[in-house]
């Protein structure tokens, strides 16, 4: 289509990339050592156990068969509850947020019920769920209800109405500004609340697991303080973090795809003649 | 089919019938007199020039033709027909621009024809043609915030162009774009008067602007505006716009206009 002329020297981005990995790795290889060592040597591994620890009891907790049931349960009900706050969330903040009379009426009553410390509302899940799998879906999913919501409310808020208005001579139906103009538009609002909401799922997965549960990661970790078993709660934090990062890179995946435009780079100009073409992918 | 439109270039010669009638329209915004009692007739296949001082009205007028505003006053009929909602019947451009920055040029082409249902063989077959009427082909698979300014306002009018609307209103599209550069899209501008037929009403603060392009040049009065003098145009047709402006007709009424938007 187009003729390079000023492509970006991108041998040497990945080169400098790579040393900032190389050097992120030799962080964690120098944070482990120290504090391998360090419990050892000041005898606080009661306190911070140590790494040796931590992996043997990560390979305990596998090979007593718990580790794959208990990553299933909260991995679900931190998946389900993540979907359905989700979708409960965009929903209500578009609606509200494009229906600007409702949304005026109604935003206090939705801001009150934000304001309020979720957590305390957990043991009134368990009276009307449960303490089965229901209860953590429903907490989870409450807490990234509100996260969602509030950030497609306001970008539905945001579309330009000017936009709006032009496409109604373009030959919009009320329809037709929905789907091609207004959700389309507040989708990058969406994908920052499913982002910020991720880690909210698995917060109310683990929540729901410390009041009551009999199994799950949070479940393990609140066994293992009980039995001071201090390198359990370090493999169960550890489990998390994987289960929390691997879920977050899923999502900045989907991202990238349904929002590819916004990484399309390099200025194309037929005007002054010239065209300065990027190919390679933003990162 | 064609998206061309040619039948209306034959009657150019004779006075062609009135297709927008202003009577008596005022504007007012709260306690802003925005716009005097304006009457005035666009005729059909008409090139219309509108030129005032800055906020005299000059794009509420637009905006009514369009439908987006009602007149406080006084009535606008289009095609003999009062104008109610959004009009879709014109293609409206303005400086600004109004691609959708999630979609690429071809797709941003497209949006009046998904919206108005045309097949899909015809579709593309619409996209494809209006792309290459402005000189972006190459360009189809291009996202908004890959180009430059010009580059913008040409998806935007082949994106009007795609739907071959019967009237273009425009309102200082070319406001931003560089002397050379304008020189270039009035070129492009007459161009689609002369192959559409199409009525054009065309607002600018730009004399030479105006008098390239125009049949007539109403220029408003300050606020609260009206048309104050109505000049024709009679340079020959088709116009070359550099040529144009080394001719002697040129100059005089430039110093008409100049001397009726009252500058001080």
């Amino acid at each position: 289509m187009s003729k390079v002329l000023s492509a970006r020297p991108s041998n040497l981005r990945r080169f400098a990339l790579s040393g900032t990995a190389a050097t992120q790795i030799l962080l964690v290889v120098v944070f482990l050592v120290a504090w391998e060592w360090l419990s050892g040597a000041l005898h606080a591994d009661f306190w911070v156990s140590k790494p040796s620890q931590v992996v043997s009891a990560l390979i305990t907790w596998y090979q007593s068969g718990d580790l794959g049931s208990d990553l299933k349960i909260t991995v679900m009900e931190a998946g389900i509850g993540f979907v359905v706050g989700s979708i409960a969330g965009g929903l209500v903040g578009f609606v509200l947020g494009w229906v600007r009379k409702l949304g005026d009426l109604l935003e206090p009553f939705v801001l009150s019920l934000y304001t309020l410390p979720k957590i305390a509302l957990a043991p009134l899940f368990v009276l009307w769920f449960g303490i089965g799998a229901m209860n953590k879906i429903m907490f989870a999913a409450m807490l990234v209800f509100f996260m969602v919501f509030f950030t497609t409310y306001q970008g539905t808020r945001q579309v330009d109405r000017d936009l709006v208005e032009n496409a109604r001579l373009l030959g919009a139906s009320r329809w037709g500004i929905w789907t091609k103009i207004a959700v389309p538009y507040s989708a990058v609002w969406v994908f920052t609340g499913l982002r910020i909401g991720l880690p909210y799922a698995l917060i109310g997965a683990i929540v729901g697991e410390f009041v009551a549960a009999e199994s799950g990661v949070g479940f393990r970790i609140k066994e293992a303080t009980s039995f001071f078993n201090t390198a359990g709660v370090f493999a169960g934090l550890i489990v998390l973090m994987a289960i929390s990062l691997m879920l977050l890179s899923g999502l900045r995946l989907i991202e990238k795809r349904v929002l590819r435009w916004q990484t399309a780079s390099g200025a194309l100009d037929v005007d002054s003649g010239t065209l300065n073409v990027e190919t390679e992918a933003t990162t | 089919m064609s998206v061309v439109k040619l039948q209306e270039v034959a009657s150019r010669s004779t006075p062609a019938p009135v297709l927008i009638e202003f009577n008596a329209v005022t504007a007012r915004f709260g306690a802003l007199h925005a716009m005097g009692p304006t009457t005035l007739q666009v005729r059909r296949g008409e090139f219309l020039v509108i030129i005032g001082p800055s906020g005299c009205g000059k794009s509420t007028l637009l905006n009514m033709v369009a439908g987006t505003l009602r007149p406080s006053s006084g009535a606008v009929t289009y095609a003999g027909a009062l104008v109610g909602g959004a009009n879709r019947d014109v293609g409206y451009i303005t400086q600004k621009n109004h691609c959708l920055p999630w979609r690429t040029v071809e797709n941003n082409v497209r949006l009046p024809l998904e919206f108005r249902k045309t097949p899909r063989a015809e579709m593309n077959e619409r996209v494809a043609h209006s792309i290459k009427q402005v000189g972006l082909s190459g360009f189809e698979k291009a996202y908004p915030r890959q180009l430059s300014g010009g580059m913008l306002q040409r998806v935007m009018i082949a994106r009007t162009l795609a739907y071959a609307p019967h009237t273009y209103l425009m309102d200082e599209p070319f406001g931003s774009l560089d002397a050379q550069l304008k020189l270039k899209m009035h070129a492009e501008v007459l161009r689609l008067w002369e192959q559409t037929g199409a009525t054009f009403i065309f607002v600018t603060h730009d004399l030479h602007e105006a008098i390239t392009l125009a049949d007539r040049v109403v220029v408003m009065s300050k606020r609260p505006g009206k048309p104050k003098l109505i000049v024709d145009i009679d340079l020959p047709r088709p116009r070359d716009v550099v040529d144009v402006q080394s001719d002697p007709a040129f100059g005089a009424y430039f110093k008409q206009l100049w001397s009726a938007l009252d500058v001080h």
